[in-house]
C-alpha cells in the first residue's frame, strides 16, 4: 500500500471506562499510524450514542446502505467507507469484541448488499461500494492465553471475510511495555501491506 | 423426592417473540417441560435496557439449572446486547458463588452453511468456562432466517432437522447429559438445498425493496468516498 497519498486509518475503540492501558495503547497506535503517513480517526464507540440493531433490514431493503435508526451508530459504515484501514482496538472479553465494539459493527450490516453469492465455496454477501478498508484487529488480554487469542484472531479473519479479504491482528499483553506495544502494531501494519 | 429442574430461555434476538431464536430455544423449552422441568423465559434485549431488567434476568438465571442461550449469529458473533449479557452475568458470577448450572447454546443464521457459526459457539462455551457453568454444548442451524418468525411446527418439513435434533437435544439435557454430537450434526443440516435457500433469499430481498418502493435504491452507495 502506498502511503504517499494521504491514507485514512479509522479506529473503533471498544474499551470500557477507566481502562487506562488501553487508552494509552490508542495513543501509540494513533502515533504509530500518524508515522506511517495515515491520518487518524479515533472513535470511542462507548462515548457515542449507538443503539443496537434491531435486525429489520431496512438498510437492505427500504432505506438501502443506511440504518433506519438515526443515531451516531451510522457513523460506523460512513467513516468505514470512507478510510483505508479499519482498526478494531478491544479488550478480548470471552475470547471475542467487547460488546462496546461489537455495537458499533452490529449497524454496518448495509455496507454490504443483502443478497446471496458464492464466495470460495461460502455464502457472503456481495458488494455495494467498489472499495472496502482493510480490517486489522488489536485485542488485549491481562496475559497469554492460548484458546482466548485463537478465538480472537479467527473472528478478526470471519469479519475480513465478511468482505472477501484476509484478516490481520495481534494481540498486547497487559504487562507489554510501550516499546513492545509499538512493534507488535508496527509488525501488524507490516504484515497487512500497510506500513510505510 | 427432590423439585422439578429449572431450564431457563434467554432469547437474545431483538426480533424476540417472532425471531427464529424464539421458535428455536422455544420448541427446546416446549420439551423439556414435557420431560418434567419447570420452565422460564427472558428477553435479553429489552432486560439489557434497563438496571431493572438486568436485576430480574439474573435473578432468573440464578434460579435455574440449565440455561438455554438462543441467538442470531450477527457479523460472525453474538449480538451486541447478548455480549452485554455474558458480561454482566460473568461480573454477577464473580462475586457470588452459584449451584452447579449447565448451559446449551442454540444459534442460528441468515448464511447456510452451519460451521459459519463455530466461532460465536467457541465464544459461548468459553463462557460457560470462564463462569464454572457447565457446557452442555452448542446447536447451529444454518440459514435458520428460513423459519422467518414461524414456529417450527408452522414451519413444516422445512424445520424437520431442528425438531429431531431439539427432540433428541431435550431427552439427553433431561437427563442431565451434555447434547450428543450426532445431535449436533442433525442440526447442522441444511433446511433446504443450498441453492434453492440462494434462490430464495435473493428473491425475497427483491420483492421487499419492491414493496418498500426502494427497487431502484438497492444498489445505492450513500457513503460512497
Ligand atoms: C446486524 C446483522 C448481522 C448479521 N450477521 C450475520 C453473519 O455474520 N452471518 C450470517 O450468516 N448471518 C448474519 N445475519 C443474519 C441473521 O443471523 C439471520 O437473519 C438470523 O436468521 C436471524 O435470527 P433471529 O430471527 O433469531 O434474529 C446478520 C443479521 C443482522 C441483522
Amino acid at each position: 500500500m502506498e502511503s504517499e497519498t494521504y491514507m485514512k486509518a479509522l479506529i473503533l475503540n471498544g474499551s470500557r471506562k477507566g481502562d487506562r492501558f488501553l487508552d494509552a495503547a490508542s495513543d501509540v497506535l494513533s502515533h504509530t499510524l500518524k508515522g506511517a503517513g495515515y491520518e487518524v480517526d479515533p472513535l470511542i464507540l462507548r462515548d457515542l450514542k449507538i443503539a443496537s440493531c434491531k435486525g429489520c433490514f431496512d438498510c437492505w431493503v427500504k432505506t438501502p446502505g443506511v440504518c433506519s435508526t438515526d443515531d451516531e451508530g451510522r457513523l460506523v459504515p460512513m467513516k468505514m467507507m470512507q478510510s483505508d484501514l479499519m482498526i478494531y482496538l478491544t479488550p478480548i472479553i470471552i475470547g471475542g469484541f467487547s460488546s462496546e465494539l461489537k455495537k458499533g459493527l452490529d449497524r454496518i450490516t448495509g455496507a454490504l448488499l443483502p443478497f446471496l453469492t458464492n464466495v470460495n465455496g461460502e455464502i457472503h454477501h456481495p458488494f455495494r461500494y467498489k472499495k472496502y478498508p482493510k480490517i486489522l484487529g488489536i485485542g488485549i488480554l491481562p496475559q497469554p492465553d492460548e484458546e482466548a487469542e485463537r478465538i480472537f484472531r479467527t473472528l478478526v479473519n470471519r469479519n475480513a471475510l465478511n468482505i472477501h479479504d484476509k484478516g490481520h491482528s495481534t494481540v498486547v499483553y497487559r504487562n507489554d511495555s510501550h516499546e513492545r506495544v509499538a512493534e507488535k502494531i508496527k509488525a501488524l501494519l507490516a504484515e497487512a501491506g500497510a506500513a510505510k | 423426592m427432590s423439585s422439578p429442574k429449572k431450564a431457563l430461555l434467554l432469547v437474545g434476538s431483538p426480533r424476540g417473540r417472532d425471531s427464529s431464536s424464539e421458535a428455536l430455544g422455544g420448541y427446546l423449552l416446549n420439551r423439556l417441560k414435557e420431560h418434567g422441568m419447570e420452565t422460564g423465559k427472558v428477553y435479553i434485549h429489552p432486560s439489557m435496557l434497563t438496571e431493572r431488567g438486568q436485576a430480574e434476568m439474573l435473578q432468573a438465571i440464578d434460579r435455574s439449572d440449565l440455561l438455554i442461550l438462543a441467538f442470531p449469529l450477527y457479523v460472525d458473533s453474538l449480538p451486541a446486547p447478548v455480549i452485554a449479557a455474558l458480561e454482566t452475568i460473568a461480573e454477577h458470577r464473580r462475586t457470588k458463588v452459584r449451584k452447579e448450572q449447565k448451559l446449551v447454546a442454540i444459534t442460528n443464521s441468515g448464511f447456510p452453511e452451519a460451521s459459519q457459526m463455530d466461532t460465536a459457539l467457541a465464544i459461548c462455551r468459553r463462557f460457560a468456562s470462564e463462569t464454572k457453568i457447565g457446557w452442555a454444548g452448542g446447536l447451529a442451524i444454518g440459514g435458520g432466517e428460513a423459519l422467518h418468525g414461524r414456529s417450527l411446527a408452522e414451519a413444516g418439513w422445512m424445520a424437520r432437522n431442528p425438531r429431531k435434533a431439539l427432540d433428541m437435544a431435550a431427552t439427553a439435557l433431561a437427563e442431565d447429559r451434555p447434547v450428543p454430537k450426532e445431535t449436533v450434526d442433525i442440526a447442522a443440516k441444511p433446511l433446504i438445498p443450498r441453492w434453492m435457500y440462494v434462490f430464495v433469499a435473493n428473491r425475497w430481498f427483491k420483492n421487499e425493496a419492491k414493496k418498500n418502493g426502494a427497487q431502484d435504491k438497492l444498489y445505492d452507495r450513500p457513503y460512497q468516498a
